[in-house]
């Protein structure tokens, strides 16, 4: 079982595009693409499975034991157009694990007749801002022309970890058309070394996804995860400040070690 | 080396349907606790061993739950009373009851599905249709708890065995991943979690107090009359 796609129903999609949000840094793209789930009701039609994903199960509340996998959820527009989403509770762990991934579902996508590959990743950067800006990189300059036209900035250059990188990538080496839009994150972590989420970044990403897809969708929800973030983030600051205050006037440095 | 994964037959026992139950060095060795008081109980002779190149060379050589100094186990070759071996998994088997014991050992993080998939295949090719899984969790409650496979296993651990579900979250390694994918292979399984606190000067301590309660619902479970 290197990589399983496991198709939970008849699936006939048309002129399918295919939207990826894996958990990464700050959680961008699968809060982006959880949200569109959410809101879209996109149905669940897919699973996939891999001995590339962490060595661990999750029991979940009422007692029944659930293996990682990566989830593939439709939604048909009005126009009969499909669109797939990618998220999932776990990117692989390893690079030969996320390529092996990343290249299985680009093929399935394939062989469903994909026509365009989007992917929703972080741009970490330390540069204060008010709104987040959102970076484009795809694999044709027409589609990076469109990407602007929607919003995006060229992404000159950088690199983008994992999977939702690497299918942008793999997209090209395939010959599907494919953009990964980067929005822009302080990347804050917990003590825990967790990616804190952000939401903003993600709404700032749903702008231009929405506006590429000429989706209609309703950001009230994300506005209020937004606000309840920037409070829980202040509190946050607040309390590094006053832990580097009395640092600075006992003269103790941080007990921990990086 | 072409194996990746292997299994050594040691001997044979008449097994009609038998049941599998599989504890591996985890959380307070609860798991591997129990599987070597129900060895010694049944008397059951080992079957098999399972070997595999990604068993532990050498401690944390990346991220892994494989064996560390700190935590029951060992890496590289082990070495007994003179004569050396590898880490491995074992099968023992008794007749009365039909059962087959696992003892559980962690690979390496990019073997432990290898390895999980590799035992499931071999209690498959011996006709095992259930298993039953132990381990522990962090819980300050001494009590037991459950999970299965399907949401029937679940009613039938509280309605016949007084098991509740208790414990929800992550189950690292080679017993979480035999218990998740059982399923797969065609099998049922449910799970005790024995709660257990570390010790202040020792976090990692053999839970044997853990370990007999859980052992006491397993031999329940399992018909045993003490």
């Amino acid at each position: 079982m290197n990589v399983e796609i496991k198709m939970l129903n008849e699936f006939t999609p048309s002129q399918l595009i295919l939207v990826c949000g894996l958990p990464g840094t700050a959680y961008i793209g699968k809060l982006s693409v959880d949200y569109l789930i959410q809101q879209l009701k996109a149905e669940l039609v897919g699973e996939v499975y891999s001995k590339y994903f962490p060595p661990f199960v999750v029991i979940r509340e009422d007692g029944l034991v659930e293996l990682l996998r990566n989830e593939l959820h439709q939604f048909k527009d009005e126009s009969g157009r499909t669109i797939v989403f990618l998220t999932g509770n776990s990117q692989a762990y390893s690079p030969e694990g996320q390529y092996e991934i990343a290249d299985a579902v680009l093929e399935w996508a394939i062989n469903n007749g994909v026509q365009r590959v989007y992917s929703i990743a972080a741009y970490i950067t330390e540069r204060p801002f008010e709104a987040p800006n959102v970076y484009c990189t795809t694999t044709t300059l027409a589609l990076l022309e469109e990407a602007k036209a929607h919003g995006a900035q060229l992404l000159d250059n950088g690199v983008i970890g994992g999977e939702n990188g690497i299918i942008t990538g793999l997209a090209k080496k395939k010959n599907v058309e494919g953009a990964c839009l980067l929005a822009e994150t302080h990347g804050y972590q917990a003590p825990t070394g967790e990616y804190v989420i952000d939401p903003r970044a993600a709404k700032a990403a749903l702008k231009v996804l929405t506006s590429m897809l000429n989706l209609k969708v309703d950001m009230e929800p994300m506005e209020k995860q937004v606000a309840q973030m920037d409070e829980a983030i202040a509190k946050l600051v607040e309390i590094e400040r006053r832990i580097q205050k009395e640092m600075a006037v006992s003269g103790k440095k941080p007990a921990y070690v990086t | 080396m072409e194996k990746e994964t292997w299994i050594e037959r040691r001997g044979d026992a008449e097994l009609i349907e038998p049941i599998a139950v599989v504890g591996s060095p985890g959380l307070r060795s609860i798991g591997k606790l129990v599987m070597g008081s129900l060895i010694a109980k049944t008397k059951a002779t080992l079957i098999a061993d399972l070997y595999s190149t990604h068993m532990p060379s050498i401690y944390q050589t990346k991220p892994s739950y494989a064996a560390h100094p700190m935590l029951p186990g060992s890496g590289g070759v082990i070495v007994k009373s003179g004569e050396a071996d590898f880490p491995k998994v074992q099968f023992y088997a008794c007749s009365t009851p039909s059962l087959i014991i696992t003892k559980g050992y962690h690979a390496n993080f990019e073997g432990q599905y290898e390895v999980a998939i590799k035992v499931l295949d071999f209690l498959a090719e011996n006709h095992v249709r259930r298993i039953i899984v132990v381990a522990g969790y962090g819980s300050k409650d001494k009590k037991i708890c459950g999970a299965a496979t399907s949401k029937e296993l679940v009613a039938e651990m509280k309605e016949k065995y007084n098991i509740d579900i208790g414990y929800s979250g992550p189950f690292m390694g080679f017993s979480g991943l035999v218990f998740g994918l059982s399923k797969r292979k065609g099998m049922e399984a449910l799970c005790l979690f024995a709660g257990t606190e570390p010790k202040e000067d020792d976090l990692e301590f053999p839970d044997k107090e853990a370990s007999d309660r859980a052992l006491d619902k397993l031999h329940k479970i399992l018909g045993f009359h003490e």
